[in-house]
């Protein structure tokens, strides 16, 4: 337990800083790609901010147990095993996700693929730090 | 003996008028009723640190009056009248952003926006070239009434329609609305808006 919970907090932060800091920079430098979020689809009175910059945390958390749960099935060196665990978050719980979103939500496909592949690169990111720190 | 009365009639007349100021009387000029055609329109511009929007409420679908009455003594000028515009009526060329402004101008509590006409500085001469005017209005938006200075130009074109353009930059803040944020505040609308109306209209014999 202390070992997930470990896990989950240093994935937590590096993972605070890679996807704000990504977005940041992603709205700084390709602005067009977030006109489409100019819609009352989208949270505007600044009333849920607090619960969106937790996600990371949360992610990381929800990662770190199934992590310790099926680490045992992800074999070789720690940069493949991170890479495979995004591959599975990717496929079991990204795609199904997306594809419902995109079927019932007033939303672009740049939007859901950009999420996706958001997504899948910030469980990389912490398969690659949980086979680290917890292997 | 006739002069004696004479003086009388001086001593009394003189202290019984003489304090007492001139009463000023205004003259107003005959007043002229303007009628708003259905081809006016109102844009407002804006922007995010992401883009830019125009959104435009395009015809006006309300038969309205603008009376001008205009004072000879000060020179100043009296304008009557309201445009009343429906919040639902403003199309941003983008369904979401359009959505968004409606939802942000509180359109389901709101419907309405006005512009109630106040006064202008001069009278206007009506003419073929563009004549720079100021007038204040109050404007309603979201239930909050703000009164403004606005920078119109007035021009009548050869078919007798008057043309008055009217411009003038608020803010959202001014009416007590709070311009959208998104994705924890990563994406913001700007303060500043840009308003600019234009009112075609016929004078009314």
């Amino acid at each position: 337990m202390k070992k997930i919970l470990i896990s989950g907090l240093i994935g937590g932060c590096i993972l605070f800083v890679f996807s704000y800091g990504g977005l940041y920079l992603a709205v700084r430098f390709f602005p067009s790609l977030f006109v489409a979020y100019n819609n009352p689809l989208f949270n505007s009175d600044g009333s849920r901010d607090a619960l969106f910059y937790m996600h990371a945390f949360i992610i990381s958390f929800s990662l770190s147990w199934f992590w310790d749960r099926f680490k045992g099935l992800f074999n070789g060196a720690f940069i493949l095993r991170g890479l495979e665990f995004g591959f599975v978050y990717a496929i079991i719980a990204l795609l199904p996700v997306m594809w419902i979103s995109f079927s019932s939500l007033d939303i672009t496909l740049a939007m859901v693929v950009s999420w996706f592949f958001y997504g899948f690169i910030q469980a990389i990111i912490a398969g690659i730090v949980f086979a680290k720190v917890n292997p | 003996m006739r002069c004696k009365n004479i003086l009388w009639a001086l001593l009394v007349y003189l202290p019984a008028t003489g304090f007492v100021l001139p009463i000023r009387t205004e003259r107003k000029l005959p007043s002229k009723k303007w009628v708003i055609s259905q081809n006016s329109n109102l844009r407002v511009n804006g922007s995010t640190n992401v883009n830019t929007f125009s959104c435009v409420i395009p015809t006006y679908d309300q038969q309205d009056t603008l009376t001008i009455v205009g004072n000879t003594t000060d020179q100043t000028v009296a304008l009557n009248g309201r445009v009343r515009l429906q919040t639902g009526s403003f199309d941003c060329h983008n369904s979401a952003m359009t959505r968004q402004l409606r939802e942000t101008l509180k359109e389901k509590q709101f419907p309405a926006l006005y512009i109630r006409f106040l006064s202008l500085n001069k009278l206007p001469a009506a003419t073929t070239t563009p004549e720079r005017i100021t007038g204040l209005v109050d404007i309603e938006i979201a239930g909050i009434n703000k009164r403004f200075d606005i920078s119109y130009q007035l021009s009548q074109d050869a078919q007798q329609v008057i043309h008055l353009q009217g411009e003038r930059i608020i803010n959202f803040s001014d009416f007590n609305l709070v311009p959208p944020t998104k994705l924890g505040g990563i994406i913001k609308t700007k303060d500043e808006l840009s308003v600019d109306f234009q009112l075609n209209m016929k004078a009314l014999n």
